[in-house]
């Protein structure tokens, strides 16, 4: 054989070789999380359904033949921890997609990832992400990388805000009713304060002045008598958790009525098992179409999920596992657009991969996550907010949450759904 | 004037207060037998919190009975700490031994996530009745069983530090070690009894705090809050830690009331103690009631 | 008279400006540039996380001297400091969007801080102890709230974006390049705080803090003193702020805690109250640390201990309290902190085979 044929011969061989061995290239992942931090009580149930769908991806044979390589880290919910195992992911796994965690994690990284060009699918809903171009009016920073699945805070509260409005008239109210924002003075409680009070002014609520209380357990009673003097009907909570807990009890203990409003953070399974009846009548988003335990096509596979996961297999899943669930599976779809025919899996391709779809919902979970829409002038993926209340009847001091569910002593109602309008003077705020 | 709202808030402040003073009575006993600025204070409420809270659900038993066991634990809690951590550390600078107890409240922060979970737990109810009328004003009946408890704790102290060996030789090594150790006074022992009790009372006020607000790890800001407290009344009085935390609970809620209705910034609630806790250092340096160190060259 | 039996034969001086240079031999001179060219080469490395590591032990090292001379040099005790940290940062992104250019900015940054550390170091001048500790955490509070509150400044809670520092059109936006920018302001900075510690204001300080009223005897104002010293510590958490805010391009008021201020003085604890280098040693340490139990935690997972434990997801509270523990003991085995187990060190290898 000649010298030319034989390095042809080896030339084909090297990439007749390479094919199937760039086709078990794992795609590497980063996952922040938080489960040891100050916001552990939602980070856990979150990161778990994170990791959980990511794994069970991978057991079904990846992204077109490719393992996910899921890199997972505890932050703790402190910044400098992210940002260097930011760099080390970037540096030594060169990670092509980020699961993120809060509001601290992923405004820090925000210019790096638009810099290093990686989607950064956050579990932070502020609508200061929502711009991918920060050309609209009211937005003050670009964020083309950044996603979230669910509506953002502040279209959350925009949407609780309408249905108060109807609300009231199907109570019956007399005259203006009153809205008032309830939270401490934080980027997190804030992040929908304005958006929450223009609107509730355009449908005629009087806007009473904000009241402020801590991000940590105390004596909130001040504060509700405060709420209860100014008469107020309508409270949206702002903060996380472990304070609304104080705030509703503390208003229980004297004799507030108010129909609260709260956040996706603020209430969940937990919350009501630890507030108890004092939770009850609670009206807030579920970013889900259903609850564990309810009734969707989708649920076969975030049961099946569930069982296999690297978690504690738990009998109750709250709501916040589901969001991690559909965020997940958002990210590997936009992958799969990325890998079809072929393609490499980049940064790039898979923000063009979230672009791709109308009324985005991943194959196999209909019924659970919602319909997601995102374009590259506007990454506000839903515009539809699923309203539940919360139902608590009796004693949650004995018994697990599953338990409790069970017994039907807790219980998640659904109130409605509210469809926003994909208003351009309502992006970036 | 809302007359009605100011006094509800006031008589809650004054309720309230007492509990930010017997949580500075357990910081200011430690700071004036050894010296130490417990930093780790909130933990010793949260590790109380849980403790009483982990034997009333996982083991059914009744709260009297759970509150004893409970306060037993700590002080066992309080003489393992003092005697494992900082008896190495006496005679170290000042601002070691702050330091060692941040290390602490790192390190139990923690283990009680660990051992407890990282969810908010409820506290199973204690009274029949759970919330009582107080002049008008509802009050939970725990922040009452609170200020009778203190007051009981303050009756104690002032027996204790005036009439009991123990207390007087508190009062001593507190006033001079050496002289005190010349005396016959075991000092090791004089720590770690002050640390006990320090630990005891703190778990007190855990578990009022549990009982109003569920157990969660957050309950250790309240250490926090004790500061402005303590500063209020002068570091090395007990007295003065009480009335300070009385000021600052009724100060918070009247300066929340005037924000409310008339100034409308939102913040004086938390912000105003610190203000006027920066008022009340510059005209009277050492607090209401601190003693004045006079200084000799 | 112990730093004169140190020195090693042949090194001898022969005026008092001889006497008194920031290095104490001709040795540690040439061992200090040789370190420096060293850390020159680091970059070329290219590992970004080594990289980023010691771009916040530089700006964190930067802030910690300030608390350093602070508390260590003067005697006050400061719980806000991150405050002031926070004050710098946004004052210099605050500068940026207001047309100054980077590079200038971040020295104004800490001029404003200054003004700021200056405007609370007046009271310090009557409150001694735990009171002044307690005014500074009020400090902290006061000015965190301002933070949340000041829109103009700090852009409310929304936080503020700012620019990385530019030089004729070159961009330092990489780890690689901003490397240098911080270790340009470290070698500043360091060399300043030398410098002040051995002039006469330097001594002042000094002597305020062994025995203050000794010092007012002998003519040295305290007030003064003592709000100079408040000035200075801010200008250095200013810088340190700056240079954070212009790595990370994000200012926000979440921030700066009073966690973060019991980090601060955590590093000079640790690193060794009352001496330039061991500020650097303090900062070096509180951010290797969980970086190092990091390492471990990972090295654990899903080995033996692990499964023999059963500890799964316990790993992360492990981290926190093997952090927490390693304070504990470092400050039990020594309280004076590194630099004095270092100058320890330096003294049995020099008087060998003689110390005991």
């Amino acid at each position: 054989m000649t010298p030319f044929r034989s390095m042809l011969l080896a030339a084909t061989a090297a990439v007749g070789f390479a094919g199937p061995a760039e086709a078990q290239q794992r795609i590497p992942v980063g996952h922040l999380m938080d489960n040891s931090g100050p916001t552990s009580d939602v980070g856990v149930p979150y990161g778990q359904g994170v990791a959980d769908a990511l794994a069970w991806v991978n057991r079904r044979g990846g992204i077109a033949g490719r393992q996910l390589a899921v890199s997972g880290f505890d932050y703790g919910y402190q910044a400098p921890r992210a940002i260097a195992q930011y760099q080390a992911w970037t540096q030594r796994e060169r990670v092509v997609a980020i699961q993120g965690w809060g509001t601290v994690d992923t405004e820090a990284l925000i210019a790096f990832v638009t810099r290093d060009r990686v989607p950064y699918i956050s579990a932070s809903y502020s609508a200061a992400l929502t711009d991918p171009t920060g050309r609209a009016p009211r937005a003050d920073k670009a964020a083309p990388f950044n996603f979230f699945y669910g509506p953002s805070y502040s279209d959350a509260l925009r949407a609780m805000i309408i249905w108060a409005a109807e609300d009231w008239k199907a109570r019956g109210g007399q005259g203006r009713p009153k809205y008032v924002h309830m939270g401490a003075n934080h980027p997190y409680p804030n992040s929908p304060k304005a958006a929450g009070e223009a609107l509730a002014a355009e449908l005629g609520f009087e806007v009473l002045p904000a009241i402020q209380f801590a991000l940590t357990p105390g004596d909130y009673t001040a504060q509700c008598l405060t709420l209860r003097n100014a008469g107020a009907n309508y409270a949206y909570l702002g903060n996380t958790a472990g304070s609304n807990i104080s705030v509703l009890r503390a208003c229980q203990t004297a004799g507030v009525q108010v129909q609260f409003l709260g956040n996706v953070w603020g209430m969940d399974e937990n919350a009501m098992k630890a507030a108890g009846v004092a939770a009850n009548g609670v009206v807030f988003p579920v970013r889900t179409g259903v609850t564990w335990g309810g009734d969707a096509p989708g649920m076969a596979a975030v049961r099946e999920i569930s069982r296999g996961g690297a978690s504690a297999a738990a009998e109750y899943r709250p709501v916040h596992y589901l969001a991690g669930v559909c965020s997940a599976m958002l990210m590997v779809e936009a992958m799969q657009t990325a890998a079809a025919d072929g393609g490499q899996v980049t940064g790039d391709r898979i923000r063009e991969g979230f672009y791709a779809r109308r009324d985005w919902v991943p194959q196999g979970f209909e019924g659970v996550c919602n319909p997601s829409n995102f374009s590259a002038e506007d990454h506000r993926g839903q515009m539809n907010v699923a309203l539940f209340r919360s139902v608590v009847t009796g004693d949650t001091t004995q018994g697990s949450v599953a338990e409790l569910m069970r017994a039907g002593t807790m219980r998640l109602e659904p109130v409605t759904t509210i469809t926003l309008e994909r208003r351009q003077d309502w992006l970036g705020w | 004037m809302n007359w009605e709202l100011l006094f509800q808030l006031t008589l809650n402040g004054l309720i309230v207060g007492t509990l930010y003073g017997v949580v500075a009575m357990s910081f200011v006993l430690i700071y004036k037998a050894s010296q130490v600025v417990n930093f780790a204070q909130g933990e010793f409420l949260l590790v109380g919190a849980w403790v009483c809270w982990w034997l009333l659900t996982e083991h059914r038993v009744p709260f009297l009975w759970g509150f004893l066991v409970t306060l037993a634990f700590m002080t066992l809690f309080g003489i393992l700490i003092q005697v494992v951590v900082l008896r190495p550390l006496i005679g170290e600078p000042v601002i070691s031994v702050i330091m060692v107890t941040i290390g602490l409240s790192i390190f139990f922060q923690a283990l009680m996530k660990w051992m407890f979970g990282v969810f908010a737990q409820p506290f199973p109810p204690i009274f029949e009745t759970q919330v009582v009328n107080v002049m008008g004003l509802e009050v939970q009946s725990v922040y009452l069983m609170s200020l009778v408890i203190s007051v009981a704790i303050m009756g104690g102290f002032a027996w204790f530090f005036t009439a009991s060996k123990h207390g007087l030789a508190m009062r001593a090594t507190a006033f001079d070690q050496q002289v005190a150790q010349s005396l016959g006074i075991s000092v090791r022992q004089v720590f770690a009894m002050s640390w006990a009790i320090s630990a005891v009372v703190s778990a007190v006020a855990g578990v009022v705090v549990g009982v109003v607000n569920g157990v969660s790890s957050a309950l250790s800001f309240y250490g926090i809050k004790v500061f402005p407290a303590v500063i209020l009344g002068g570091l090395d009085s007990i007295l003065g830690a009480v009335l300070g935390g009385i000021i600052v609970g009724v100060l918070e809620n009247v300066a929340h009331f005037f924000d409310s209705t008339l100034l409308n910034w939102g913040n004086m609630y938390q912000i105003a103690p610190f203000y006027v806790l920066v008022l009340i250092l510059m005209i009277k340096p050492y607090g209401l009631f601190g003693t004045r160190t006079i200084e000799r060259v | 008279m112990a730093a004169i039996a140190m020195t090693p034969c042949g090194d001898f001086r022969q005026s008092y400006r001889e006497d008194t240079t920031i290095f104490p031999t001709r040795l540690s001179r040439h061992f200090a540039i040789a370190g420096v060219a060293l850390l020159c080469l680091v970059p070329l490395t290219g590992d970004r996380y080594v990289l980023s590591l010691m771009i916040q032990m530089g700006y964190l090292g930067i802030a910690a001297l300030g608390l350093n001379i602070l508390v260590g040099f003067t005697g006050q005790i400061s719980i806000g400091h991150a405050a002031f940290f926070g004050v710098g940062a946004f004052a210099s992104a605050w500068f940026v969007e207001h047309g100054v250019p980077v590079l200038l900015a971040m020295p104004l940054a800490g001029v404003a801080t200054t003004a700021v550390g200056m405007v609370f170091g007046i009271p310090a001048a009557r409150l001694k102890g735990l009171y002044l500790a307690i005014a500074t955490l009020a400090a902290q509070f006061i000015i965190e709230d301002f933070f949340a509150r000041a829109r103009w400044f700090t852009g409310g809670v929304a936080g503020r974006i700012t620019q990385p520092p530019s030089l004729f059109g070159f961009a330092f936006d990489s780890n690689e390049t901003y490397f240098y920018v911080v270790l340009v302001w470290v070698v500043l900075m360091f060399v300043a705080a030398a410098n002040l510690m051995r002039s006469r204001d330097g001594r002042a300080l000094v002597a305020v803090r062994d025995h203050y009223l000794s010092a007012e005897i002998m003519g040295i104002n305290l007030t003064y003193y003592r709000t100079l010293s408040f000035g200075i510590s801010s200008f250095f958490a200013g810088i340190g702020g700056a240079l954070y805010a212009h790595y990370i391009l994000f200012v926000s008021v979440e921030a700066f805690t009073i966690l973060f201020s019991i980090q601060f003085l955590g590093m000079i604890i640790i690193g060794g109250l009352g001496s330039v280098m061991g500020s650097m040693m303090g900062a070096v340490f509180m951010v290797m640390l969980p970086e190092v139990v990091q390492w471990f935690a990972d090295a654990v997972a899903g080995g033996m201990i692990d499964r023999a434990l059963r500890l799964g997801n316990a790993v992360s509270f492990l981290r926190e309290m093997v952090i927490g523990a390693a304070i504990i003991l470092f400050l039990i085995f020594e309280p004076d902190g590194l630099a004095h187990r270092w100058r320890l060190i330096k003294a049995y290898w020099k008087l060998y085979p003689f110390s005991h």
